[in-house]
């Protein structure tokens, strides 16, 4: 999809170096950890060999294996989150080498072809870390809940079988579903900043990943039913006006949802929900 | 969980829809209104109705024209009001934006995210250059103006010149920073206008898709190209305008406007002379 035109750019680049990669090479991982919660932050760099199709999950394995860092210092092996290991859970996303993204799917050979190369490993910086490089991304699942991201079917009846969608309707609808929480989106946004104090999240930006999950679900004939809720957490503070149009969301995203229209899609409900709310409450 | 009872809170959509509507209208429209009539120091030479031999006579005489007619304006000091609060309204809920967000240009290289920081800048060095523009021109501190010269409507040109070149003479150091500030500010300006009136296509949701927003773009990218146009002449236009003949241009015209032509001036004074006979 078009949608990812950097990310495509980067692809390019990726290839490039995909071509360069030298067999049997070792490459250095620049490690930024944490013990735990409120503990300082220190780089610490490791020298891992490299096999055909490393990525930078393998090598942490490697790493936990060998907690050895490049000065000979035995030190804790990192700790990272992960499950699916195939880009679809979103749990194991970092920055690597300065730009967010799923670890699992990075390949070594496209981001350090050569002996020496250095890869940067640093966790999200907008969620609370839990330990090197693993991040609590609690937020952004309460963010989900802020705007109802579901459809709702619990009830005292069966309410029989779904509504009809169109095909165009269900294609647009498919793109959106393919959302996995990763955070890429919050983590490039400017707009969206860390906050430590929970009780302070609902008011804080509710991040491109709910916008776009909001406009999911209103579009679901079902789903519809909660629009009103939605759109009225989408319009006070923390919603849908806290976004500055810088479109980062939308260049990062790995799933290459069209981010940017959910908000234009949801600027636009906005108006109108606002324009009701005036003339009939 | 907290609440979201506070003032700014419970109207936090209403007051960004409201600076995002701000900077269209009034403060859009005015911009494009100003910089129109600005840019008469430029092409108001072609203006064949104008007093005047040359083509800056009657570019200065356009100019004044265009500034006379503003300030016989009914209301004028309410429109004025208007936009002041306007823009004041729109620069500090702009600034409370500014505030709020982390900027993260040198990990994310994109257009987009450019644009969005340039926002905030231009927003930042518009507001600055707006307030030196208004306080020095309207609300007379003339002692913020280089030469201590003051600006006056009805010799609009002239004083201007002489308030960006630094002196009734030509240049002067400090002029040149005004000058040069004059063209940095206004620049600004019509950047933060263009780019705002795209963004607030996606704000108020009447782009959706990308490609509306690609369309969108190369409409305010044109109207931005227009402007800028208009603006950069507007500021060479004064800031090369010689002040002695900008003044004289000015005091012909003044003068040509009190004169009335030889045949209409002999009709009115038979007719004041027969009401004079009818009367007696
Ligand atoms: S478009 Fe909005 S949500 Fe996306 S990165 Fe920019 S400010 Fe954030
Ligand atoms: S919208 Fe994209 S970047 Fe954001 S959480 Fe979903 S998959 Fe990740
Ligand atoms: S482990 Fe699931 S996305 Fe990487």
């Amino acid at each position: 999809m078009s949608e990812a035109e950097a990310y495509s750019y980067d692809a390019e680049m990726r290839k490039e170096n995909r071509k360069k990669a030298v067999a049997g090479r070792s490459v250095i991982f620049k490690i930024k950890r944490c013990d735990g919660p409120g503990k300082p932050m220190r780089w610490e760099s490791f020298k891992v060999p490299i096999t055909d199709g490393s990525n930078v999950i393998s090598s942490l394995n490697w790493i936990a294996a060998n907690p050895t860092t490049v000065d000979g210092q035995q030190t804790t092996p990192v700790v990272w989150d992960s499950n699916c290991l195939e880009e679809v859970c979103g749990a194991c996303t970092m920055v690597i080498n300065g730009r967010v993204r799923q670890s699992c799917s990075c390949l070594i050979d496209e981001y350090a072809p050569l002996e020496g190369d250095v890869i940067t490993l640093e966790p999200m910086t907008k969620f609370p870390v839990v330990r090197d490089l693993w991040v609590n991304r609690d937020r952004l699942f309460n963010n989900l809940t802020r705007v109802k991201a579901w459809v709702p079917i619990d009830g005292t009846y069966s309410m029989g079988p779904g509504p009809k969608a169109t095909h165009d309707l269900q294609q647009m609808r498919y793109a959106l579903s393919e959302c996995m929480s990763c955070g890429c989106c919050l983590e490039a946004c400017p707009q969206f900043v860390k906050v430590e104090d929970e009780e302070k999240w609902d008011n804080a930006f509710i991040g491109a990943h709910a916008i776009s999950q909001a406009r999911l679900f209103n579009e679901h004939g079902t789903g519809k039913r909660l629009k009103g809720e939605r759109m009225d957490e989408l319009i006070s503070e923390g919603g849908i006006s806290e976004c500055g149009n810088a479109q980062n969301c939308v260049k990062v995203c790995p799933k290459g949802i069209p981010l940017t229209e959910s908000i234009g899609a949801i600027g636009r409900s906005a108006t109108v929900h606002s324009i009701k709310k005036f003339f009939t409450k | 969980m907290s609440t979201k009872d506070g003032l700014l809170q419970r109207h936090h959509f209403l007051l960004r829809r409201l600076q995002s509507l701000t900077g269209i209208v009034p403060i859009g429209v005015f911009l494009i209104m100003h910089l129109t009539t600005n840019s008469t120091i430029a092409w108001g030479g072609a203006n064949s109705r104008a007093h005047g031999d040359g083509w800056v006579d009657r570019a200065v005489s356009t100019f004044q024209h265009e500034v006379s007619f503003i300030n016989d304006m009914p209301l004028l000091l309410l429109i004025e009001i208007t936009l002041w609060v306007s823009i004041a309204f729109h620069a500090i809920f702009g600034f409370m934006y500014v505030l709020s967000s982390s900027n993260n240009m040198t990990s994310y290289k994109y257009g987009g995210n450019f644009r969005y920081v340039l926002q905030r800048w231009t927003g930042m060095l518009g507001i600055f250059f707006i307030f030196y523009h208004i306080a020095t021109l309207r609300w007379g501190w003339s002692w913020a103006i280089p030469g201590q010269t003051e600006w006056s409507h009805e010799f609009a040109s002239s004083t201007f010149a002489a308030a960006i070149q630094g002196s009734t003479e030509g240049y002067t150091g400090l002029g040149l920073l005004v000058s040069v500030f004059y063209f940095l500010g206004v620049s600004a300006l019509v950047f933060h206008f263009a780019n705002g009136l795209w963004t607030a296509g996606i704000t108020w949701g009447l782009t959706v898709s990308r490609g509306s927003q690609k369309r969108w773009g190369y409409v305010c990218a044109g109207l931005g190209a227009g402007l800028m146009a208009m603006a950069w002449v507007s500021v060479i236009g004064f800031a090369t305008l010689d002040y002695d003949r900008a003044l004289d241009a000015e005091m012909g015209r003044s003068h040509a406007e009190q004169t009335l032509p030889e045949q209409q001036h002999k009709e009115t004074v038979t007719q004041a002379s027969n009401e004079e006979h009818n009367g007696g």
